[in-house]
């Protein structure tokens, strides 16, 4: 505990010291990650801990986007005075309440039906934005500007991201406090078992609805940070990508440990933030690393390292590093030789390099990759790949037999300290 | 004893579509009665249990509980008017503690149903109450253990507490001793007999010398109609029963 107290706040003070020295595009990156952080995080309330995995929680970011700008454009017209820096509390109140409407009739259902009906809730979102001016913009979207407020004028991103950071921090607190409370208790009993909730006095479905509105609510907190930072939002905001989007951030961190979900979205904005700069590919990337994830992994990151932490004084470092060791040697080869052969025929394939053929009649120019340059039929050039890709399934099988052993040997430990442990119970029974 | 009825079914029936599975059934349970329910395979027993708790509606006749109509009540509200049935197949929270499985069932006696701004830890009576149950359950030992990580008869015992953790003084146990050996079967009875002193109890059970131990009165239904109700020793005697159901049994 004391051990996690003190990583919680040797994160939070990076995360404060930090920023002010990076650069604006940095900057701007870390406010996304925070954005999707706590998107992630809301979300998961509802899958990790209620069971109820919506495909269409888009719905309630962009709908917390709105409503921002919304209030933000009516301080711009001072039609209102509102501080800036409690702007978000109009994404929550918007979130909440389409939340619970939404989720009225979403969670009248459980499982597939549920995910569906979420799903079209988003896309009914999606499909009438575009359409209705007064209230989303149309096509164009909303736009305004964040007003200057007791001095601060919220005109720089580093403001804007403390103002993200201070959110994302109290909402994420608020929802791990949830969970100590006595609905977040049940909340885990109604996943394990809606039926003997109902029979034990409980209106399971009502419950399901706050649960809902909940995580709505601090979905639509994301969305008016998103709206905040960017001053302006449009229909895009609801689409399938966004929902999608938070799944995979949530699954890949982990839905089953409390920090999974922050865990997976900030890996994936920032790997994102840097690799989209390099390729146009990193779509194809990521969601690599999702399928990846859900074969070998499907705890998620989260996961991994909680089992790590779990079995901490039972782990035998040198044999696990070793493990580890040929492990990264195997993933290095085979990932090199992929993204060598994925960005090769990406330039081979790209438009760009069909127009130098053209204006060459015909011949293959050589391409350039790496700050290099290749002959499209050089053998040589295909020979790195295949000896990455033959290196890399060579060791494979050494690989996949090392960390196997390896866990075995450190579950084996666990499951003898374990009984020994209740041997000692029986032993202490027998005698009082 | 008092004699006042609790648990009264009225001409109750039951058909699925063209199916009936249940008709005319009346029956009357008086105040901490312990009343048994038994019949052959598909007699009805557990539908019967089913409309009693609301996992579905009666198609016919009416049930009341304490002279409260409950017929067509949602399963949460028959629960809070103070009837909490157990489930034949183990219907426990499995990756809950066995304590808070337990702590679940004490929330809702004190109605503590959306309970968002007080961390559950600071509930000192619910934690106490719990763990009352637990030690009446025998469960102390595995307190935080997942409920998914006892053993079947634990697990039955877990179903049992948390049955009356909701507070219920009706109390349904839907086979609380299927798949026991005998011994376990045994305790299983002891327990039931100690947790659920001075509240009503309607059991549905195949085990002859479980019901013959444990209860006041018996019913027999078969092919959905009660054939008889009496204490043990009348329907241990009755002939239509020893024909229908019973057989070579008890002889």
């Amino acid at each position: 505990m004391l051990a996690r107290i003190a990583l919680i706040a040797g994160l939070l003070i990076v995360l404060i010291a930090v920023p002010p020295f990076l650069g604006i595009g940095w900057q701007n990156a870390l406010t996304n990650m925070l954005i999707a952080s706590l998107f992630a995080m809301a979300f998961n309330l509802l899958v990790g801990q209620a069971g109820l995995l919506s495909f269409g929680h888009a719905a309630f970011f962009g709908v917390g986007a709105f409503a921002t700008l919304h209030l933000m454009g009516a301080i711009e017209d001072r039609i209102i005075a509102f501080p800036t820096p409690l702007l978000p509390l109009a994404g929550a109140v918007a979130g909440i309440l389409v939340g619970a409407f939404a989720g009225y009739f979403a969670t009248m259902r459980s499982g597939v039906y549920f995910a569906l009906v979420t799903l079209a809730i988003a896309e009914l979102f999606h499909s009438l934005a575009p359409h209705w001016d007064g209230l989303f913009g149309g096509e164009a979207g909303l736009s305004s500007m964040r007003m200057p407020w007791a001095g601060l004028t919220f005109g720089s991103p580093l403001q804007v991201y403390y103002l993200a950071l201070g959110w994302t921090v109290v909402s994420i607190f608020l929802l791990w406090a949830y969970t100590r409370t006595a609905f977040g208790r049940l909340t885990l009993a109604l996943r394990d078992n809606e039926q003997r909730v109902r029979f034990m006095g409980y209106n399971a479905h009502t419950t399901k609805v706050i649960i809902f509105s909940i995580s709505a609510m601090f979905s639509g907190i994301a969305g008016a940070l998103l709206a905040v930072s960017n001053e302006t939002a449009n229909y895009s905001l609801f689409s399938t990508h966004v929902s999608a989007q938070v799944v995979l951030h949530t699954f890949v961190g982990g839905s089953t440990v409390f920090f999974g979900p922050a865990i997976g979205a900030s890996i994936f904005t920032l790997f994102a933030f840097y690799i989209s700069e390099v390729t146009r590919t990193w779509l194809l990337y990521q969601g690599l690393i999702f399928v990846l994830v859900m074969l070998y992994a499907p705890q998620g990151i989260g996961g991994l390292v909680q089992t790590h932490i779990q079995h901490w004084s039972k782990i035998s470092w040198p044999e696990l590093g070793r493990a580890y060791a040929v492990a990264a040697a195997v993933a290095v080869c085979l990932t090199s030789a992929l993204v060598f052969v994925v960005e090769s025929f990406a330039i081979i394939f790209s438009p760009e390099y069909a127009a130098v053929r053209g204006r060459l009649d015909g011949a293959w120019p050589p391409f350039k990759l790496f700050g290099l340059e290749w002959e499209v039929f050089s053998p040589f050039t295909w020979i790195i790949p295949l000896g990455l890709l033959a290196v890399g399934l060579l060791l494979l099988p050494t690989a996949r037999r090392m960390l196997r052993e390896t866990w075995n040997h450190i579950l084996e430990r666990a499951e003898a300290a374990r009984i020994a442990k209740s041997e000692i119970q029986l032993a202490g029974a027998v005698e009082s | 004893m008092n004699r006042e009825p609790v648990l009264e079914l009225e001409n109750v029936g039951k058909h699925f579509g063209a199916l009936k599975v249940m008709e005319g059934v009346n029956l009357t349970i008086a105040a901490g009665e312990r009343h048994a329910l038994i019949g052959p395979n598909g007699a009805g027993k557990s539908t019967l249990f089913n409309m009693i708790s609301g996992m579905f509606p009666p198609t016919a006749g009416e049930i009341r509980l304490r002279g409260q109509r409950i017929s067509g009540l949602p399963p949460h509200e028959i629960n809070r008017l103070g009837l909490s049935r157990s489930f034949q197949i183990t219907n426990i929270f499995h990756r809950l503690s066995v304590f808070e499985n337990l702590r679940i069932g004490v929330m809702a006696r004190h109605g503590i149903r959306y309970g968002l701004f007080t961390p559950v830890s600071r509930m000192r009576t619910v934690n106490e109450e719990a763990e009352r149950i637990l030690q009446r359950v025998r469960l102390t030992q595995r307190r935080d253990h997942p409920a998914g990580d006892l053993t079947y008869s634990e697990q039955r015992a877990l179903e049992i507490g948390m049955t009356l953790a909701t507070g219920a003084d009706v109390i349904l146990l839907d086979e609380p001793t299927a798949g026991m050996s005998r011994e376990e079967s045994q305790r299983a009875v002891q327990l039931i007999r100690e947790v659920t002193e001075g509240k009503t109890l309607l059991v549905v059970e195949h085990d002859m010398n479980v019901v013959f131990s444990l209860c006041d009165r018996v019913s027999v239904l078969v092919y959905g109609r009660i054939l008889a109700t009496g204490t043990p020793d009348e329907i241990r005697n009755n002939a239509e029963v020893q024909e229908a159901y019973l057989g070579e049994e008890v002889a």
